[in-house]
């Protein structure tokens, strides 16, 4: 009930975990149900493979997913094997996986399903725009910030970002990491046409000139780079990173003369693997970053128990976070008993 | 021998094959495990297959129903696994039924498709409508798959008390006892699935067929594609007197008319620059062919390769007429096969290679195709490497072509020499990009035994160090004087 509104004027929309165990696939079910219930047609798959159903990690028993009769699933051969609910295979795409080749179904009869999906950006972007296309109004993507996935969850509209005590049983931590996440998450935009010149960029460092044309500076990575690099601006203070992004080119870049000028460029918020400090560092000395693509943050959610058993107060942690991020929280194991 | 295994012997050729395409994986492997065709009867048939389908595909009023078939095509997913398992007699799961679904539908989906087209013949894909019914139990004509209520009776009231459970969402008991319920429906939809299998296993023939059929008429359209793109032609294949194909009583030719080479072709249209088609006809035993450097003679040997791989497996020929006679197999004996990591040096590769290609003569007719044979030696043994070589081979039934600039071979064998440079046509300064204007690349019977001697002549044009030219003329000189 609270956010739904928001998520509705999108066609897309992914929920993110900070961490493992922060409740993610609660909020999933969450959100799947006031769907259902609000009759909006959806579709649903996920980024990467992630499909224990024990966490291997903690062994805390990993709910599936519930799925509504009449929602579209995209999921591998072998997960769609175990499902426990009844559905029609439409289609089998060659898009293999570690689980098998990728399928679509419909849901005939609720009921819930292990997801998994490409770990490709593109290729979820094309499964968005087909759906689109089919008349579906909203395609759900469970999403992952490992740095080991390859797709980015700012494919989609909107993001559900969700935290929770597995981030930092204590508070004031939980909170400034999760702030912190979410100002990169609002990282502006660049321009359309930066983002044009830009597409052909595939790897390595880049610049924009003063003309908006783009060049490949020839570093393939930022550990070829060194403070000693004197032509890093020979086509501007412009620059784009293709790839993650550490605190190493941070640092360099803070240390420059220049820094006052610098404009960093970055896929999107997944790709900065930095530190808060050296973040901090960086912005403080004039240094500016924007993103290629972002996606609107819808909402975040707490889940205040941790997987080692420490919980948090659901209406001081719900509301501290609420006032440190200028945004609402929600205490996603609450939600769930609202109907 | 199959496509697969020819595929590397020529970049030219490669580029060809690369640029084929293909809809599905099934038609991408059925393109590299093409067999090399041997018999007029074998390449005729496929050419008339390709034949029809290009007649087809030129008419305007056909395109929708083309274009429905290609959509069928894309749609066609890589079952291999699954006929293999059902061959096997293996219990299926309800994924690997979806695909023998599909694979009933694309199959009569092409066949209606086709059937106005008039192809219904060549594509002659097997009746798959029993093995569709068996998976489509409440006619939905859909390719989508489930284990349908109709399947078994205890199906819709497990499923109908499944959704009464699921329904209760804060009843703890009712978690369990859908699980429970769940799994008989499992057992249920195991059985369903395995009685569904064994009743498909008399059909796994008829569905590798059907894959096998559509997964060649991808490739029809492909090469049809190709043809009609590049303006290739169909070749004629030239029949032999006798049946057996080592005693020819009355050797047959080989001939091009406007013979071009694709990717230079193409290459050279990118750059603005002229590309001359050759004629040319190709006689069993030897032809040595001379002229001077960068006048085309290994491309010659090149695209003459080509046309004959393209002609063994399927295909129309870039030419404007051709007709051809088949060999056993193609040889090229053509670029620089040194490699330090094999400790081979470039002599020792290419002789290597000219035992194996006169061994393999003794017993084959071939296509032969050698570039500038001994050039990687010194010329008094290399010229009589040659010399031996041609002996060899104008004896032998093989369509053997060499270039060479070994002068005065005293070999009794045709030669062509390619026209070459044209000075009379130098109106401007000569460069290496330019000089590709002033080259004649038609081909010239010559009867003496000599190379044309054009190095320095061209060398001066380019502008070369005038030094370097003077003493090379006065080393001549003193030769022909000394």
């Amino acid at each position: 009930m609270p956010f739904i509104k928001n998520i509705l004027s999108c066609r897309s929309l992914s929920i993110v975990g900070l961490e493992k165990n922060t409740g993610k696939t609660v909020c999933l079910n969450y959100v799947l149900r006031r769907l259902h219930e609000l009759g909006v047609s959806t579709a649903v798959t996920s980024i990467g493979v992630d499909g224990e159903q024990t966490d291997s990690v903690y062994a805390t028993a990993k709910p599936e997913v519930t799925l509504y009769d009449g929602m579209y699933l995209i999921t591998s051969e072998r997960h769609y094997l175990q499902r426990r609910c009844v559905s029609e295979i439409l289609d089998l795409s060659n898009q293999r996986t570690a689980l098998g080749r990728l399928l679509t179904a419909r849901i005939l009869s609720s009921g819930k399903a292990l997801i998994s999906g490409a770990a490709a950006t593109a290729v979820l972007a094309q499964q968005i725009d087909h759906f689109k296309q089919q008349g579906i109004q909203l395609t759900v993507i469970d999403g992952a910030l490992s740095r080991l996935s390859l797709a980015s969850p700012t494919v989609t509209d909107s993001m559900i970002l969700a935290t929770g005590a597995a981030v930092s049983p204590n508070l004031q931590q939980l909170i400034s990491k999760t702030r912190f996440v979410c100002r990169l998450i609002d990282l502006p935009e660049v321009e359309p046409t930066v983002r044009t010149a830009l597409s052909q960029a595939s790897s390595g460092l880049w610049a924009i000139d003063s003309d908006g044309l783009a060049h490949d500076l020839n570093i393939p990575s930022v550990f070829m780079l060194s403070s000693a690099n004197s032509d890093l601006f020979r086509y501007g203070t412009t620059l784009f990173a293709s790839g993650a992004v550490s605190d190493r080119l941070l640092k360099i870049l803070a240390a420059k003369e220049e820094i006052k000028q610098i404009t960093l460029i970055i896929r999107d918020f997944t790709k900065l693997f930095v530190t808060p400090e050296v973040y901090n560092d960086y912005v403080r000395r004039g240094g500016k970053l924007l993103a290629l693509r972002k996606s609107h943050l819808a909402a975040v959610t707490l889940n205040p128990t941790s997987p080692h058993g420490y919980a948090l107060d659901s209406h001081t942690a719900t509301q501290a976070l609420s006032d440190a991020l200028n945004l609402p929280v929600y205490d996603v194991m609450k939600i769930e008993s609202i109907s | 021998m199959l496509l697969r295994d020819k595929l590397h012997s020529d970049p030219g050729f490669q580029y060809i094959i690369d640029a084929l395409n293909l809809i599905s994986a099934a038609g991408r492997r059925a393109l590299l495990d093409f067999p090399f065709l041997t018999t007029p009867e074998a390449v005729n048939a496929e050419l008339d297959n390709l034949e029809a389908v290009i007649g087809v595909v030129s008419v305007t009023e056909n395109l929708h129903a083309v274009s429905e078939i290609k959509h069928h095509l894309m749609c066609l997913h890589d079952s291999q696994g699954t006929v293999a398992n059902l061959s096997q007699h293996s219990v299926i799961n309800e994924v690997e039924l979806f695909e023998v679904k599909n694979i009933a539908y694309t199959a009569a989906a092409v066949s209606r498709s086709a059937e106005p087209l008039g192809l219904k013949e060549i594509f002659s894909l097997p009746d798959l409508s029993d093995v569709f019914t068996l998976l489509d139990p409440d006619q939905t004509g859909l390719p989508h798959f489930y284990i349908y209520d109709s399947y078994h009776p205890d199906l819709p009231d497990i499923r109908k008390r499944l959704k009464q459970l699921q329904a209760r969402t804060d009843d703890p008991e009712a978690t369990t006892l859908y699980a429970d319920l769940f799994a008989q429906h499992n057992d249920i939809q195991h059985s369903v699935e395995a009685s569904l299998s064994q009743q498909l296993w008399a059909s796994a023939d008829r569905l590798a067929l059907a894959v096998k059929r559509l997964a060649y008429i991808d490739l029809l359209f492909a090469k049809a594609g190709l043809a009609t793109a590049w303006n290739f032609t169909r070749p004629q294949i030239a029949v032999n007197d006798s049946n057996s194909k080592f005693k020819i009583q009355n050797p047959k030719f080989t001939q091009y008319s406007a013979l071009f080479n694709p990717r230079l072709l193409h290459r050279n249209q990118e750059r603005h620059l002229r590309y001359q088609p050759i004629d040319i006809i190709v006689q069993p035993g030897l032809c040595l062919i001379t002229g001077a450097n960068m006048a085309g003679k290994t491309v010659l040997l090149k695209t003459l390769g080509i046309a004959q791989l393209l002609t063994q497996f399927g295909m129309y020929v870039p030419a404007e007429s051709a007709t051809v006679t088949l060999v056993d197999d193609v040889l090229f004996c053509i670029g620089d096969e040194q490699n330090e990591m094999n400790g081979l040096s470039s002599f020792a590769s290419e002789i290597i290679k000219i035992s194996e290609v006169v061994q393999l003569s003794a017993s084959q007719r071939l296509l032969i195709l050698i570039d500038e044979p001994a050039r990687t030696t010194n010329p008094v043994e290399g010229k009589a490497i040659v010399q031996a070589l041609s002996d060899i081979l104008i004896s032998r039934d093989s369509f053997s072509l060499i270039t060479t600039h070994y002068s005065q071979l005293g070999v009794p064998c045709r030669r062509l020499r390619i026209a070459g440079f044209r000075e009379d046509l130098a109106t401007a300064a000569l460069s290496p990009e330019n000089i590709n204007l002033f080259m004649d690349y038609s081909l010239v019977e010559d009867n003496s035994d000599t190379v044309p001697q054009e190095a320095l002549r061209i060398a001066t044009l380019l502008r070369c160090d005038p030094d370097l030219i003077s003493q090379a003329e006065q080393h001549l000189i003193s030769e022909i004087e000394g």
